[in-house]
């Protein structure tokens, strides 16, 4: 499905949060936002996602305007991950993921076989099937964010935004989330929208990448092309430089 | 044996362990007071209703059963099980552990309306029969303030709507006071064994009164349980799962609100039911709704019908108060629970 946002602008009281933004994402694509602290990044996605109310424009999945639909019905088209997704005291990895299924069962019916089904696929796929019994809160940090990938993929949907999905990790299960990403979008053609500070993790990973600052967007287009341009140091105000290391760009700040 | 299935076994065992106490209480409920009948003689008779056998009461007896105590029982049972399932619900959608079911100002406005009917009639020596319907009036419309100020609109959180809450109840709380302070020293005395709680004045016209509104509202707290497991993620991300978060919550905290006023409204204000209740299932089946609501309905019923039965033989004949037996058991079983949990999350 392929995501589109037209004029968009979310206020809060007289401050404006987000304004002008228009993007067009394709099908099976992966697009990252970037930007510093305070760019508008996490305003944008959740109300990308029709979680937070927006002022002007419209942001509409394959055509049909999110903010049309109800809850179910937008969870079955777009799945939301937030920077700091909330873990259940007491909650099995099984029952976590299975909350994933919310909006196929409903919520007088048990989850169906077919429910369990897809469960078990995703567990296996995110390397979580012997985890399955046990207290979400009881994981690691990497495994932690395996199950949230998980949950997210028992939804079904193939949008999924994500608010920086690697918060708190370290560099290899920051890699871990991100292939693992990578190889549903690569399969599955999901179509993913994220947000990341790592510039360089998001370099390697986006189909496109958009840059944000203060709630607008600067520039977007291939990875190559935003990282290289002059309009990044200006973002972030400061120098920033971008060297080719076995093919990736690497962006490293100037003293 | 998978976690699952030790899960489930141990909701199994411990549903039927609930339903051992609830037997245990009705029973002793029926039996236990100043003229002892045996549990065997209740039992025959019961079972002859049902076209069981041929055992009779003597008539004193089956007047004392049937028209004092099993009206008593069966308003204990209905009243334990709406304030247990409401203060589970409660913490649930509020997703915070010492929400109760009067947290929405539902006791301030019941003690208001009670006041009223009581300063009101002055000096009378009873409290005057329609003191239930203004207490059942003063706490819907302390919910329907609540919900007023801090329900409605865009940006309302169950947060604004647990501050509202305390702002409703502390103002009608000091209209109460006011109240108190200009009446008789009578009419004090009665509102404070009204505030206390009591079955006293169990019938079974107040038990056909308050059924309909428990049945409906105790079925619709069990049936959210799937949901307030949903919402344990937090708002923001069960709306993302696909779940109407604010439809869901209106019906849970209408659904506690209006069957806690109704109970309220008939046997007066009784604490720790709707806080401890929930709690002590917890402790033992886990975190999940699904399990704790149904639980608490059981244990809530048996909790209410023995606090009761405690209430009315321990200084007999003197009737000791409902709320003073339940808080003087909750304390305590709280304060254990407190201290079994600690370090872990409530």
């Amino acid at each position: 499905m392929s995501v589109q946002v037209t004029g968009l602008r979310v206020t809060s009281g007289k401050a404006t949060l987000v304004d002008g933004v228009n993007l067009d994402i394709e099908k099976g694509t992966w697009c990252t936002i970037i930007g510093p602290n305070g760019a508008g990044k996490t305003t944008l996605v959740t109300a990308m996602a029709g979680l937070r109310p927006h002022h002007q424009g419209q942001v509409t999945i394959d055509g049909t305007d999110i903010h049309s639909l109800g809850e179910r019905e937008r969870a079955r088209r777009l799945a939301f991950v937030p920077q700091h997704p909330t873990v259940p005291a007491g909650m099995s990895v099984l029952e976590y993921v299975m909350l994933g299924r919310t909006a196929s069962h409903g919520l007088l019916r048990a989850p169906s076989s077919e429910d369990r089904c897809i469960v078990d696929g995703v567990l296996e796929r995110l390397h979580l099937t012997t985890e399955r019994h046990r207290e979400v809160s009881s994981l690691s940090g990497g495994e932690r964010q395996r199950a949230v990938l998980a949950r997210t993929f028992a939804q079904g949907t193939t949008v999924v935004i994500l608010d920086e999905p690697t918060t708190g990790l370290d560099v290899r299960h920051q890699m871990e989330v991100l292939e693992l990403l990578k190889k549903e979008v690569d399969e599955c053609q999901l179509t993913v929208i994220a947000t990341l500070h790592d510039l360089t993790l998001a370099g390697v990973f986006a189909d496109q990448l958009i840059l944000m600052a203060k709630g607008q967007v600067l520039t977007r287009g291939q990875s190559a092309d935003v990282l290289r341009s002059p309009a990044l140091s200006e973002a972030y105000d400061m120098q920033l430089r971008v060297l080719s290391v076995d093919g990736a760009d690497v962006v490293i700040p100037v003293r | 044996m998978t976690t699952d299935h030790r899960q489930r076994r141990r909701t199994i065992a411990v549903a039927t362990v609930a339903i051992g106490l609830l037997v245990v209480a009705a029973l002793g409920g029926l039996a236990i007071g100043p003229t002892p009948i045996s549990v065997g003689d209740i039992v025959g008779d019961i079972l002859r209703h049902f076209g069981i056998g041929h055992h009779h009461l003597s008539p004193l007896n089956a007047t004392i059963i049937w028209q004092l105590r099993a009206p008593r029982m069966v308003l204990g049972l209905l009243v334990g099980a709406m304030l247990a399932v409401a203060g589970g619900a409660y913490q649930g959608v509020f997703r915070n552990p010492l929400a109760d079911p009067y947290l929405l100002g539902v006791a301030a406005g019941a003690g208001l309306g009670a006041t009223l009917a009581i300063v009101h009639d002055g000096g009378a020596v009873n409290v005057p029969t329609w003191t239930p319907w203004l207490a059942f009036a003063g706490a819907l419309v302390a919910v329907a303030l609540t919900w007023a100020i801090g329900g409605r609109g865009v940006r309302s959180t169950t947060s604004t709507l647990i501050l509202a809450g305390v702002a409703v109840a502390s103002l009608l709380t000091s209209a109460q006071t006011y109240l108190q302070q200009q009446a008789s020293a009578q009419s004090i005395a009665k509102v404070y064994i009204w505030l206390l709680g009591s079955l006293a004045q169990a019938s079974w016209s107040s038990v056909t009164t308050i059924l309909p509104y428990v049945a409906v509202c105790v079925a619709l707290c069990v049936v959210a349980g799937r949901a307030l497991d949903i919402m344990s993620v937090g708002e923001e991300e069960a709306r993302a799962l696909g779940l109407p978060v604010r439809r869901v919550r209106t019906v849970v905290i209408l659904a506690s609100s209006l069957g806690t006023a109704a109970v309220v409204s008939v046997v007066g204000l009784i604490g720790f039911v709707g806080i401890i209740v929930p709690h002590i299932v917890r402790l033992v089946v886990g975190t999940s709704y699904r399990r704790i609501l149904p639980l608490s309905v059981l244990v809530g019923a048996a909790f209410l019908v023995g606090a009761d039965t405690i209430a009315r033989t321990i200084l007999s004949p003197t009737e000791l108060p409902l709320g003073v037996v339940t808080a003087a058991i909750g304390a305590p079983v709280f304060v254990l629970i407190l201290s079994l949990r600690r370090g872990a999350r409530v």
